[in-house]
């Protein structure tokens, strides 16, 4: 999609280049294909503009230039240069691009090839199973990974975002991490910088070993203590190779040594204040260098985190009340939770409303606890970025502005998108403030960044421009919601997982219905299936995941939406109608 | 200033070790019936608990200023009940793709936040011993917890200084996990013996392999240390005797199988889980010193647990074998006093025997009898108290006390004691979620690779 965006802007300055030059797209979009004309320039000034240079430090009023992709000059009495193609910033505000912590921007999500049975039947003994069922691919670099045009690229980059810690996907131990920009035309265009961190997760393998939590931590342990007598080996072994046998090779307990000599921090991902706990108890008994991402449930975890004192990129991702149609439904958390009695004592069978209006309380103040855990991270002195993993960046800029609400100064949060994210991964010597000699990493918008009103303009990602179109979308969903749709009949289902594509198949009839699929062994019953508009949801109760809830936007004979698996994340699910409905 | 500034300082060391230490309290529990358990029982006796401990016991014992009294008049206090096996507070239960998976823990993986530590305080239960499930022959480790709910640091609930367990499985859980759904050994009960005798021959050459190693290493700066595994660490630490096999069993002949195992390995301390047919082999038991943690009256949910009898835990008793009452369940752990009764009608065992069988006697099986469950001066102030004798079967739970703090109290026992709420999901789902965690969770987590297995096997034939 973007693509042809750029090949018709392309086109239009091939175009319209010598004929009028107002007319003309802005330049600096770099050229789809390298035969073609440079851009004119890569020279900008913005002027005029309010200018924050870094939190808490601003010029009303002010000129930014930026050359080959770098910041040239900020400042009030900043000359625009001759060649500089010119943006008038009055009213506009420049902030410094935002620094996502840790995503899989641009890493599009695997699809297994060929048949998952093939696959399977090669695990003779799941005790043992082969690295790469295990979920040990430490020796992956993500710079393999990356795909220019994934879609999720300009979703970021919409909201404010130039940079990005990449990491490939999978499961407990997925490879090493990458700094890009948000923009380019290959994958070796969009890297920053390789080799910044191996990442990990509590992610269990799928009917092999490790299949638990306490078996990846277990695992852990193993690799790292067996990577370190390798490399203890292999050091003896290059001092003086006579008389030793030399030392094993595997990719996985290689990835291990830059992280035992130091070098190579492990970015941690986790999910709630339980993983919090077990991931540094693993560091405490290890000793590793550790970056810790997610922390959705570290305001449980503060004191611990404090004396850890290591690096933390807080999700963006923030709970969302359930659907919700009665009265209580429509009164915002802060009301709900007031509502809220810690000694209510009543007999459920008799006072079922009472009972439900109180859990509905507790829930509605149990979520602003996550709304003000980036506060709370400030308050007690905890230095920390953002991380966009799970996040749906269209709800990115509107989280912000509800964690500001509960108390984080929007400073703090403009830091930790910013200079903070930056310091957290060593690069604030380039990037994270708008100061002279700094990458071009800009976000321009039409007032205070964290005003609802507020529109992002431009974002320019290493003094490439991008500009941000509004985006239409919602008359579709409208258009949706009016018209009715009937989930009955039987669907097609593939979900993506971090496995790779696993088929479904869903059966509704009426009220009820049955889910089942390839990778387990019984149907199960769906519950609590509501249909709402366009709007399906249900959810099954398995006995691998506990309650999976899954929720479908549907479309005619299509429908798609997400599938939430605890402990996996919410996985893309799409269907097709195969049968019915019964007319 | 200086003065501000030392203040300073013990506030913030204060907070510092604060994080680590746990929450202990002083009460005074005033003319109740105590049973003592290893002491008989005491009439209007008051019990004195400073800092966590049991500092005093006698009648009319001085109230030390600003410590709370609790009135136990007309009310029955005994040791807080200890669960010898139990699968509450944990994320995982069953590591079930190995038939040796030593190398994992539960430990690992606590869970505070479970609900079910509440409801099994409210059956008078403040210690348990959470094990790994029962689908490996040589399964994970366990972890002996105090019932410390309301604390979310799962440090917290540690016993500290509790010895370390680990859970053996015999019989027919392994060999359909593995066997049947792996395809792997063990295929049957000699296959059990084999990869226990097969592991512990391996963890000796691992430790022949270290200690030829260290000794090299004092004469050869470049010796190479052989290959790190964790697994056979922990198996060689069971061969050094520095940690207690917990083994789920039935059959008496394959309770003597591990007997002779063990025998030939010199390791000397065991405990026989469920141990069905324990009552069948009860002098052999007693001859090796070995122990065994039972139920009251559960049996017949598989083949191997037919042949079973009430009588089982006063034979075991009488025989003089250790002997303990567990739950395996978070429904039956709120009523083990209830269990321990049934040994009054059935054996005919004494008050304190029956008793025994929920307090000092599981403390024994799991190494802690010098800290929990008796009441005596000196020990942990772990207590439960009940509106009438706790062997009755009128009797409530009112309290139930941890370290010196009230954990449970039925007089303030809202409606909702979770100490997290999942904050998207529906209100009514969690409701009904909580009407699932009844079930037993020996064999948690491995029906889908039983099923990906079976597949497997389809394919192959």
């Amino acid at each position: 999609m973007r693509l042809r965006c750029f090949a018709f802007t392309g086109f239009l300055l091939l175009v319209a280049l010598p004929l009028d030059l107002s007319a003309q797209q802005p330049p600096g979009q770099q050229a789809p294909n390298r035969n073609d004309i440079p851009t004119i320039t890569r020279t900008y000034a913005i002027t005029n503009a309010r200018i924050v240079v870094a939190p808490g430090q601003e010029i009303p009023r002010g000129t930014v230039v930026l050359r080959n992709g770098v910041i040239e000059a900020v400042g009030l009495d900043v000359p625009v240069p001759s060649d500089a193609w010119v943006l008038e910033g009055d009213s506009l505000v420049v902030y410094a691009g935002f620094i996502d912590g840790l995503s899989h921007v641009g890493v599009p999500a695997p699809r297994r090839q060929g048949n998952q049975n093939e696959q399977r039947r090669r695990v003779r003994n799941p005790g043992d199973p082969p690295p790469e069922r295990a979920g040990l691919t430490p020796e992956r670099d993500v710079r393999t990974l990356l795909k220019a045009d994934d879609a999720s690229i300009e979703k970021l980059r919409r909201v404010g975002f130039t940079m990005a810690h990449v990491v490939p996907r999978g499961r407990m131990l997925p490879g090493q991490g990458a700094l890009i920009f948000l923009r380019g035309q290959t994958p070796a265009e969009m890297v920053y910088q390789g080799e910044v961190s191996l990442f990990a997760q509590l992610e269990p393998a799928q009917g092999v070993y490790p299949a638990t939590d306490m078996a990846v931590l277990a695992r852990f342990r193993q690799l790292y203590r067996e990577a370190a007598r390798r490399r203890q080996h292999a050091t003896l072994y290059a001092s003086d190779p006579r008389g030793l046998e030399p030392p094993p090779y595997d990719p996985v307990h290689a990835a291990f040594f830059p992280v035992l000599e130091k070098r190579l921090p492990v970015f941690f991902y986790t999910e709630d204040a339980l993983d919090i706990h077990r991931v540094l108890a693993l560091q405490q008994q290890l000793d590793f260098p550790l970056r810790l991402a997610g922390l959705a449930g570290s305001f449980d975890v503060l004191e611990k985190l404090k004396q850890a004192n290591i690096p933390l990129f807080l999700t963006l991702d923030l709970p969302e009340a359930p659907k919700d149609t009665s009265k209580l439904g429509k009164l915002p958390d802060d009301s709900l939770a007031a509502r809220h009695n810690t000694y209510l004592h009543v007999s459920s069978y008799r006072d079922v409303p009472a009972e439900i209006e109180n859990l509905k309380a507790r829930q509605a103040k149990e979520r602003i606890k996550y709304y003000k855990t980036a506060a709370r991270l400030h308050e007690a002195g905890l230095r920390f970025g953002f991380s966009t993993r799970g996040a749906d960046p269209d709800k990115i800029l509107g989280n912000l502005r509800t964690m500001i609400q509960y108390g984080l100064p929007e400073e703090a949060a403009l830091a930790a998108l910013t200079i903070d994210a930056a310091r957290l991964l060593g690069i604030d010597r380039a990037a994270g403030t708008v100061e002279a000699g700094k990458l071009a990493n800009l976000v321009v918008t039409t007032g205070p960044l964290f005003d609802e009103k507020t529109r992002i303009r431009y974002v320019f990602v290493a003094g490439e421009l991008f500009k941000i179109k509004e985006q239409a979308r919602r008359s579709r969903t409208r258009e949706a919601a009016t018209t009715p749709a009937r989930a009955e009949g039987t669907w097609s289902c593939t979900v993506d997982s971090p496995d790779g594509a696993i088929d479904t198949t869903l059966r509704i009839e009426g009220q009820s219905g049955t889910l089942s699929s390839s990778v387990m062994p019984e149907e199960l019953p769906l519950e609590d299936l509501t249909m709402e508009g366009a709007q399906l949801t249900f959810s099954v109760m398995t006995n691998a995941y506990g309650r999976v809830e899954a929720r479908l936007t549907l479309s005619g004979e299509a429908a798609e939406g997400t599938i939430d698996v605890p402990g996996v994340g919410a996985l893309p699910i799409r269907c097709t109608r195969t049968s019915g409905p019964e007319r | 200033m200086l003065r501000v500034y030392l203040l300073a300082c013990c506030l913030l060391l204060g907070l510092t070790t604060g994080a680590h230490a746990q929450r202990k309290g002083d009460l005074f529990i005033r003319n109740g019936t105590v049973l003592t358990v290893t002491n008989g029982t005491l009439k209007n006796t008051d019990i004195l608990i400073r800092n966590g401990k049991i500092a005093a016991i006698g009648q009319n014992l001085k109230v030390p200023e600003g410590v709370e009294v609790i009135d136990a008049t007309g009310m029955y206090v005994m040791p807080g009940i200890i669960d010898a096996h139990s699968h509450i507070a944990i994320s995982n239960v069953n590591e079930a793709t190995n038939p040796v998976t030593a190398e994992v823990s539960v430990g690992d993986v606590l869970n505070p936040y479970d609900i079910r530590i509440y409801r099994a305080l409210a059956g008078g239960v403040t210690v348990s011993h959470v094990m790994h499930g029962s689908a490996n022959v040589i399964g994970g480790q366990n972890e002996t917890i105090k019932h410390r709910y309301g604390e979310t640091d799962p440090d917290a609930l540690r016993m500290e200084g509790a010895p370390r367990t680990i859970k053996f499985a015999l019989g027919e859980n392994p060999t359909r996990v593995h066997g049947r759904g792996h395809n792997v050994p063990p295929l049957s009960r000699m296959g059990v013996e084999f990869i226990i005798r097969d592991a512990f021959h391996k963890a000796q050459r691992y430790m022949e392999a270290w200690e030829r190693y260290e000794q090299e290493r004092k004469r050869n700066p470049r010796a190479v240390p052989p290959a790190y595994n964790e697994r056979l660490e922990v198996l060689a630490d069971i061969l050094r005797g520095n940690i207690l096999i917990h083994a789920h069993s039935y059959r008496a002949d394959e309770i003597l199988m591990l007997l002779r195992v063990l025998k030939d390995f010199g390791i000397q301390r065991v405990v026989f889980q469920h141990a069905n047919e324990a009552f069948k082999v009860a002098p052999e038991l007693a001859a090796f010193g070995a122990m065994a943690s039972v139920f009251a009256d559960w049996w017949a949910y598989k083949f191997e647990v037919y042949y079973s009898t009430a009588y089982n835990a006063a034979i075991l008793t009488r025989n003089g074998v250790i002997t303990s009452i567990n739950s395996d369940s978070p429904e039956l752990n709120r009523h083990l006093y209830h269990e321990a009764a049934k040994t009054l009608k059935y054996g005919g065992l004494t008050e304190d025997e029956a008793l025994a069988l929920i307090t000092i006697n599981p403390a024994r099986q799991l190494g802690i009898e010098d800290r929990v469950g008796s009441i005596e001066v000196g020990k942990d102030a772990d207590l439960a108290i009940f509106s009438a004798h706790p062997l009755s079967i009128y009797t409530v739970c009112k309290k139930t006390i941890v370290d010196g703090i009230v954990r449970f109290d039925a007089d303030r026992d809202p409606d909702d004691m979770r100490l997290r709420v999942d904050p998207e999901r529906p209100v009514e789902l969690a409701i009904r979620w909580g009407d699932r965690q009844h079930g037993h969770r020996c064999l948690e987590g491995i029906d889908l690779i039983e099923f990906l297995t079976e597949t497997l096997q389809s394919e192959w034939q």
